[in-house]
Parts: C-alpha cells; sequence; structure tokens
C-alpha cells in the first residue's frame, strides 16, 4: 500500500456491472504500487469529512473513481483542501476527463502513475468554487464586467462563464483554465436567422474577465458545475492556480513533474 | 440539485480564442477597455478603448468615442474616432465624429461627417487634446460634486 494515495469511490460503483471493472483496476494500480486507501461514498457519508480525513492522514493524492458527476459534487470545497486530485473516469459522462486529457478505464492507470501535475484556476460564484463552468440558460439578466461596464442580451440569450471549459453538450469545449481569467460566453438568437430543424441559428459574444457580477431583476436559476443555485445577484472571480491535478496532458507551461 | 442545463438554449458546443466578441443581440453600456482584438456587431455606448485591432460589423451602432490600436469599420459610429496606426472605412460605415489616424483608406459609399486628421503627429495631437478635455471635464464633474 502507498500512503501517499487515496482513492474514492463513487456511490454508483457498488453497482455488480462496476464489479470487475475495479478489480482489474485494483490489481493494475497494485501492481504500479500506487495502491491506496478506500473510501467509498454513499448518501449519508460526507465526501468532504472522508477526504479531510485522508489528508489528514498524510494521504497527498486523492483520486476520484467514477464519471464527471463525482468530481463536481467535491469542487465547491475541493480547491481548500491541501491535497493532489486524480480522476480514474470509469463511466460516462467523463468529459472532464477528455478536458484533462485523462481516457476511460485502465489508460487512466498510466496518467495517475506518470503523476504528472499541473495547477488550476478555480472560479468562484459568491464564495464557492466552481471548476468547469457557471451556466445561466434563457435570461435577459446583464454582466457587469470588472466595475466597468455591462453587457446584456437584448432580447435574451444564454450566458455561459468558463473556466476550463464546458461539458454539458455532446462534446466538451475548452477554456483556457490556467491562464487566470474567466471566459464569459454570451449566446443570442439572430434577428434574421432562419429556423432549421427547429433551431435558430446563434450568434454568440466573448469577453474575458477576472472578476464581475450577474445581476437580474428576475430570480434566476444558475448552473455551477451542473447544480442548480437561484437569486437575483452573484458575484463572480477567479482564483489562480487553486487546484493541482495529475492529468495527461505533457507540455502544459504551468506544468511541474514531482516524484512522490 | 440539477443536471446540466440541456434544452435551455445554451449550446455548449462552441469555443473561441483571445479576441473579444460583442455579437448581434448584445448591448455595452459604460467604460469598455481592452488589450486584444475586439469585433462588434451589436451596440456599445459610452466609451471604447482597445490597444488591438477593432472590427465594426456592419449591423453594429457604435455611441462612444473610440479609440483603437488599429480599426475597420462597417457600421455606424455615433463620436469622436482615435486610431493610433491604420484605419479602413468601407463603403457600408457611417461615422459621425472627429476621425484621425496614422493613415487612412476609405471606400466609395462611405458617410464622415467630421473633421479628419491624418498622420502620426495628428493622432499623437488629438489624443493629448482628448486627455486634456478628460481632465477638464473629470475636474467639472468633481466640482459639481464638491458643491452639490
Amino acid at each position: 500500500m502507498n500512503p501517499a494515495f487515496g482513492y474514492l469511490y463513487d456511490d454508483f460503483l457498488s453497482d455488480r456491472r462496476f464489479e470487475r471493472d475495479l478489480g482489474v483496476l485494483e490489481t493494475e494500480l497494485s501492481r504500479r504500487g500506487i495502491q491506496g486507501q478506500v473510501g467509498k461514498l454513499a448518501m449519508f457519508r460526507s465526501a468532504r469529512e472522508m477526504i479531510v480525513d485522508m489528508a489528514c492522514a498524510g494521504v497527498k493524492n486523492i483520486v476520484f473513481v467514477g464519471n464527471d458527476k463525482t468530481l463536481e459534487k467535491m469542487m465547491w470545497f475541493l480547491p481548500d483542501v491541501d491535497v493532489t486530485i486524480g480522476y480514474l473516469p470509469l463511466a460516462e459522462p467523463s468529459q472532464i476527463g477528455n478536458l484533462l486529457a485523462i481516457p476511460m478505464g485502465l489508460g487512466a492507470v498510466d496518467i495517475l502513475a506518470a503523476r504528472f501535475i499541473e495547477s488550476f484556476d478555480v472560479g468562484k460564484l459568491d464564495d464557492r468554487y466552481f471548476f468547469t463552468e457557471v451556466v445561466v440558460p434563457s435570461t435577459t439578466a446583464a454582466l457587469e464586467i470588472e466595475g466597468q461596464y455591462r453587457v446584456t442580451p437584448t432580447r435574451g440569450g444564454a450566458i455561459a462563464i468558463r473556466n476550463l471549459g464546458s461539458i454539458s453538450g455532446k462534446s466538451a469545449v475548452s477554456a483556457d483554465g490556467q491562464d487566470g481569467w474567466l471566459e464569459a460566453v454570451i449566446q443570442t438568437p439572430t434577428e434574421d436567422g432562419y429556423r432549421l430543424f427547429g433551431s435558430s441559428p446563434i450568434a454568440e459574444t466573448h469577453i474575458r474577465l477576472k472578476y464581475g457580477q450577474l445581476i437580474s431583476k428576475e430570480p434566476m436559476d444558475v448552473f455551477m458545475d451542473g447544480h442548480a443555485v437561484n437569486g437575483f445577484v452573484f458575484r463572480l472571480s477567479i482564483v489562480p492556480h487553486k487546484l493541482k491535478i495529475i492529468t495527461g496532458r505533457r507540455g502544459g507551461l504551468l506544468a511541474e513533474k514531482e516524484k512522490v | 440539485m440539477f443536471n446540466s442545463p440541456k434544452g435551455s438554449g445554451y449550446d455548449s458546443s462552441s469555443g473561441q480564442g483571445a479576441t473579444t466578441i460583442i455579437a448581434r443581440g448584445v448591448k455595452v453600456e459604460g467604460e469598455f477597455t481592452s488589450q486584444s482584438d475586439v469585433l462588434i456587431e451589436g451596440s456599445v455606448h459610452g466609451t471604447f478603448s482597445t490597444a488591438g485591432m477593432l472590427t465594426v460589423g456592419t449591423e453594429a451602432k457604435i455611441k462612444a468615442d473610440v479609440n483603437a490600436g488599429s480599426a475597420l469599420v462597417s457600421g455606424t459610429i455615433e463620436g469622436n474616432v482615435i486610431v493610433g496606426k491604420h484605419l479602413e472605412v468601407k463603403s457600408t460605415a457611417k461615422i459621425s465624429g472627429d476621425v484621425s489616424a496614422e493613415t487612412i483608406t476609405i471606400e466609395s459609399g462611405a458617410i464622415l461627417s467630421g473633421r479628419m486628421s491624418i498622420g502620426s503627429k495628428a493622432v499623437s495631437a488629438v489624443e493629448s487634446e482628448a486627455k486634456v478635455s478628460g481632465r477638464r471635464e473629470r475636474g467639472s464633474t468633481a466640482a459639481v460634486l464638491s458643491e452639490s
């Protein structure tokens, strides 16, 4: 057992369908000498407590085993825990895996074993962290940028604030999660747009920002890393290089190679 | 908790580089400043400044004093325009305000109403004049505020 590694299995992996995959995975981790303490997430078990306990016990690398939802559940507090994050996607969706160049299944063990670490920015919506993006669908809310100017979709539209990128579509779209900037994307329907297969063409506004505010006269639903919150005003900001993640993206500018 | 907002009018499949884009159907109000290239197809009210290349699309409507590194204008600008290097004015452009640039190309059909200054000396003279008048304006605003 390698004391520097800890693994957190998502709840859904207790399904018998994953028994064989987990067995193969554990054998491979053992063969590579990076097997470690295992925790299993469950409905009435605090993931935060489990992670903090592992960190206090000397675990330096906590690896999440599951899918994107597993990581998304942790992101609101994870940047405050002093550990390096690993990701072993065993099921779809695994778009975050795509953005971090981590393949699904056994291939991810190679990435873990190589332990190539990159530091990433994290976004903040009020006091909660987000890693991928914040989305306000179908809104007339305004985005105030750095106290300087205000951007409003005049006929309504969708507003997304991206850090690492977008993972809610069929394929992941990357933003630069290491540049110290958030990217605002505002999608508006075009006035003279023709309809094709029921969808009208959209125009896209792109603006980079360090901080800002989402402001709406009506209460708005905001989805951060897939989780919904509701309100009239939300503060946005970015915390540079807050999260260390083991990735498969060799050659990243801010990457640092560390040995266990 | 909910899942990602699929079917909610947000298409996550798009991506873009470092250029700032203000698309149609979007209004910008306030003091816009940027270091990168900017493409405007929507509307801008207030002041506008970029160190990079400004492209004003045919549908764009700008009611602002504009300051840019270089510019290509096909839409409407109501305000003074200062361009550090080259300004290209297309046939569909309408500019109501004073224009200064190091070099200018104007296509037949473009509408310009205002004074025009060409050459690097002209640009620096207009820029320093704009700074002085800006300081005067801020000074008078401060005076009004302190009086009130």
